[in-house]
C-alpha cells in the first residue's frame, strides 16, 4: 500500500509531490500509479534497443518531466541523466541508467502491490 | 481575480502527458474552468471552437502530431486569436527565446513551481491581457481603428515630451456636408466614407512622424511633422476617395495650424486648427485654411467678449436701439411699430453691432441671458412711453432658438409684462425659421401657446435658409419679415424680384402681412410699394435710434 511514509522511505520528496497535487493524497497516489502503468518506460527500452535515439530522447524527456512533477526522485534522477545523454544523441552508457530507472520503478510498483 | 467581473475564466492546458495536465488542472482548477488538449492539433481545434472565450493557454512545447511552436506560429498569424495570452510549459531554458519570439508571454518551468507561484503567474497574465484589451478598446475608434480623441491627445503630448524641438502641424480635417452623404446615400456609405478617409490619411502620412484620430463624427485630427504642401496632401486623398467611393462631388476641408507654438497647450493648438477649418465651412472652392494672425486676433477678440459678457450685463453695457417700422400704403409713411436692436457699448472696443456678438453668444448658450436683458429693457421703455402719454406702437423683440425650447418662456415673458405694467399687445415676438427646422412640432405648439396669450409672432429672415411653404401652412403667424439679403438684391437681380413677387403673392393668399427690412434705397422702396408690400423698416426711412429719441418720435407722431 502506498503511504507518505513508504514513499518517503522509497526516496520520493513527498511534500513537494503532494504540494503540486494541492495536498490531495488520493490524487497524488493515483497519478503515481498512472505514471508507473503508462508503459512509457517499456517504450523507451524498446527505442533504445532499436537504436532509435530520436524517439528515445522524446520519451526520456517526457518521462523525466512526469517523474520530476511527481517528485519520485529515485526514478527521476537516472532519467534526467539519460535525457541529457540522448539530447546529444549519445547512446553510450544509457543502459545502466535505464536499468536503474526500471529497477526503482519495479520497487515502487511492488510497494504499491504490497 | 480581484476585479469586478464575476465569471469563471477558461484556461486551456495543452500537454501530451495526462499526468502533467492533471497536476496543472488541479493547481489552478479551483479558480478557472479547465479544458485539456493532448497535442497541438487538438489544441487548435479547441481554440477554434472556444475562440476568445479562452482567457489563457498553458502550452507544452514537445508534443506529438503538432508541437507547441507550431501552435504559437498559427496563433500569431490570426489577428484575433493572437490576443489570447499563452504561457509556455518547459524545462528547457533554450526554448524560451524562440517561444517569446513567437508570442508567448511567460513561462512555467518544469517540474512545476509551488502551486501558489503558478496560480499567481496565471492570474497576473490574464489580468494583464484583459487590461491591455480594455485599454485597446478605449484607445481605438471602433469604426476607423484610429485613436480616439482622448488617447490622441495623450500620444500627441508624448511626442511633445520626447521630441520637443520638431516643427509640427496641428490639423483638423472634416468632410463637407457629411450629414448629406448620410441622408442621401445611407449610413453605411457614410461609415464607409469615414473608414476610407481614415485609411487614406494613414496612407498619405506614410512614415512621417505623427498621430491621427477621429475626434468625433466626421472630424479628424492630425498632429504631424510639418507638411510643406497641405493642398496637395488633401487633394490626393479627395481624388482617390472620389474614385473609390464613387461620390464625385466629395469635398474635404482641412484647417491647419502650422509649425505650432510649443508654448500653446495641445488642446488649444487643435482649437486653432478647428477654427481655421470652420472658417471655410460652406465654401466648396477651398480645401485648406491656415490659421493666421487675423484668426488669432479674432480668437482673442471673441475670448474677450465671452470673458466680459457677464460684467457687461451687470454694468448695463448693452444698449437697446429702436428702428421704426412704417406702413407705406398711403401717401405718407405711418409709424406702426419698431424693432428693438441691441448694441454692446464695450469699454474698450466701443459700440459693437449685433453681428459682432450675437452668433458668438448663441454658440456659447449665453444668448438667453442677453434676450432676457433686452426684453426687460424694452418692457421698461414701453412702460415709460405709455406712462408719458406717447402713441403706443408694438415693439418687436427677438426670441432665439434656444428660448423657444425653454418651457418657462411664456411665464418669463408674462412676468416681465406684469413688472412693467404693459400688455402682450405692446410686444411682437420675432422668431427665425431655423428654429422651425430644428423641431417643427414643438415650435408650432410654443408659438400657438404664446399667441393664445395675446402675443403677436413674426417670422424673421424669411426668404433665406430653408424657407419652406409648408412651414407657413403649419405655423400660426401674424406676419413674415423678408430677409435683408433678399431686399438688397431686388434691384440687382431679376430672380430676386421674381422671388419677392412670389413671396408677396403667397403672403397675400395666406392673409399674412409682409414686412420688408433693410430697405436702404429709394429704388427698393418704390419696388416694394409697387408690389404692395406695406410695412417697411430700414435706413431709407429711419435708422435705429436710442430709446429717448424714439420716445420723442412717438410723442411727435401722437
Amino acid at each position: 500500500m502506498l503511504s507518505r511514509e513508504s514513499l518517503s522511505e522509497f526516496g520520493a520528496n513527498c511534500d513537494e509531490g503532494l504540494a503540486r497535487c494541492m495536498n490531495n493524497e488520493n490524487l497524488y497516489f493515483k497519478l503515481i500509479q498512472m505514471a508507473l502503468g503508462d508503459g512509457k518506460l517499456a517504450a523507451l527500452h524498446k527505442a533504445l534497443d532499436a537504436g532509435n535515439l530520436d524517439e528515445a530522447f522524446e520519451l526520456a524527456h517526457a518521462l523525466k518531466g512526469v517523474y520530476a512533477n511527481l517528485a519520485l526522485v529515485p526514478i527521476h534522477r537516472p532519467l534526467s541523466e539519460l535525457t541529457e545523454k540522448l539530447r546529444v544523441r549519445d547512446g553510450s552508457g544509457c543502459e545502466p541508467l535505464l536499468a536503474e530507472a526500471e529497477k526503482q520503478a519495479t520497487i515502487l510498483t511492488s510497494l504499491i502491490a504490497g | 481575480m480581484d476585479d469586478n467581473t464575476f465569471f469563471r475564466r477558461t484556461v486551456l492546458i495543452v500537454d501530451d502527458e495526462p499526468i502533467n495536465r492533471e497536476i496543472l488542472g488541479t493547481i489552478i482548477g479551483g479558480d478557472y474552468e479547465i479544458l485539456h488538449a493532448g497535442d497541438g492539433a487538438e489544441a487548435m481545434r479547441m481554440i477554434g471552437d472556444y475562440g476568445m472565450t479562452l482567457s489563457l493557454i498553458l502550452l507544452d512545447l514537445f508534443m506529438p502530431v503538432m508541437d507547441g511552436y507550431e501552435v504559437l506560429q498559427k496563433l500569431s498569424e490570426d489577428e484575433t486569436l493572437k490576443r489570447i495570452p499563452v504561457i509556455v510549459l518547459t524545462s528547457e531554458k533554450s526554448a524560451e527565446v524562440k517561444s517569446l519570439g513567437l508570442g508567448a508571454v511567460d513561462f512555467i518551468p518544469k517540474p512545476y513551481d509551488m502551486p501558489e507561484i503558478i496560480r499567481a503567474r496565471v492570474q497576473r497574465t490574464i489580468q494583464l491581457a484583459e487590461d491591455s484589451a480594455l485599454i485597446k478598446s478605449m484607445e481605438n475608434d471602433d469604426l476607423t481603428g484610429l485613436y480616439t480623441g482622448r488617447f490622441f491627445f495623450e500620444y500627441a503630448n508624448r511626442i511633445e515630451q520626447y521630441d520637443a524641438g520638431r516643427d509640427m502641424d496641428a490639423i483638423a480635417v472634416n468632410i463637407s456636408n457629411f450629414h448629406l452623404i448620410n441622408d442621401l446615400h445611407g449610413r453605411d456609405t457614410g461609415d464607409e466614407m469615414l473608414r476610407s478617409l481614415a485609411d487614406n490619411l494613414m496612407t498619405e502620412l506614410g512614415s512621417r512622424m505623427g498621430v491621427v484620430c477621429r475626434e468625433n463624427s466626421d472630424n479628424f485630427y492630425l498632429y504631424v511633422q510639418h507638411l510643406d504642401n497641405h493642398t496637395d496632401f488633401i487633394d490626393r486623398i479627395v481624388t482617390r476617395m472620389r474614385r473609390t467611393e464613387g461620390i464625385s462631388n466629395l469635398h474635404i476641408r482641412m484647417g491647419v495650424y502650422p509649425n505650432v507654438d510649443h508654448d500653446v497647450p495641445m488642446e488649444t493648438r487643435f482649437v486653432r486648427a478647428r477654427h481655421a477649418c470652420d472658417a471655410i465651412r460652406g465654401d466648396l472652392s477651398q480645401s485648406v485654411a491656415v490659421y493666421d494672425e487675423e484668426m488669432q486676433r479674432n480668437e482673442i477678440f471673441t475670448q474677450r467678449l465671452l470673458q466680459d459678457f457677464e460684467e457687461a450685463l451687470s454694468q448695463q453695457q448693452f444698449v437697446v436701439h429702436y428702428q421704426p417700422k412704417y406702413n407705406i400704403a398711403g401717401n405718407k409713411p405711418l409709424l406702426v411699430g419698431a424693432e428693438a436692436l441691441v448694441r454692446w457699448n464695450h469699454p474698450e472696443f466701443g459700440m459693437l453691432s449685433p453681428k459682432d456678438f450675437l452668433a458668438l453668444l448663441e454658440a456659447y448658450c449665453l444668448i438667453s441671458k442677453l434676450d432676457r436683458y433686452v426684453w426687460n429693457d424694452v418692457a421698461q421703455h414701453i412702460g415709460q412711453w405709455k406712462d408719458g402719454g406717447a402713441m403706443a406702437v408694438p415693439v418687436s423683440v427677438n426670441i432665439s432658438r434656444i428660448d423657444l425650447l425653454d418651457h418657462g418662456l411664456k411665464n418669463t415673458l408674462l412676468t416681465i409684462l406684469q413688472d412693467h405694467g404693459i400688455t402682450a399687445q405692446d410686444c411682437v415676438l420675432e422668431i427665425t425659421e431655423s428654429a422651425y427646422a430644428d423641431d417643427a412640432v414643438r415650435i408650432v405648439e410654443t408659438v400657438a401657446d404664446l399667441r393664445s396669450e395675446g402675443f403677436r409672432v413674426e417670422m424673421d429672415d424669411f426668404g433665406i435658409g430653408y424657407s419652406s411653404l409648408s412651414m407657413l401652412a403649419d405655423m400660426p403667424l401674424d406676419a413674415i419679415k423678408l430677409d435683408t439679403q433678399l431686399i438688397r438684391n431686388i434691384t440687382k437681380s431679376d430672380k430676386s424680384r421674381q422671388i419677392l413677387k412670389l413671396v408677396v403673392g403667397t403672403a397675400k393668399m395666406l392673409s399674412l402681412p409682409l414686412i420688408a427690412e433693410g430697405v436702404e434705397e429709394r429704388e427698393q422702396y418704390d419696388m416694394l410699394k409697387s408690389c404692395d408690400c406695406e410695412i417697411i423698416q430700414g435706413f431709407y426711412l429711419a435708422r435705429p435710434m436710442p430709446a429717448e429719441e424714439f420716445g420723442k418720435l412717438l410723442q411727435k407722431e401722437e
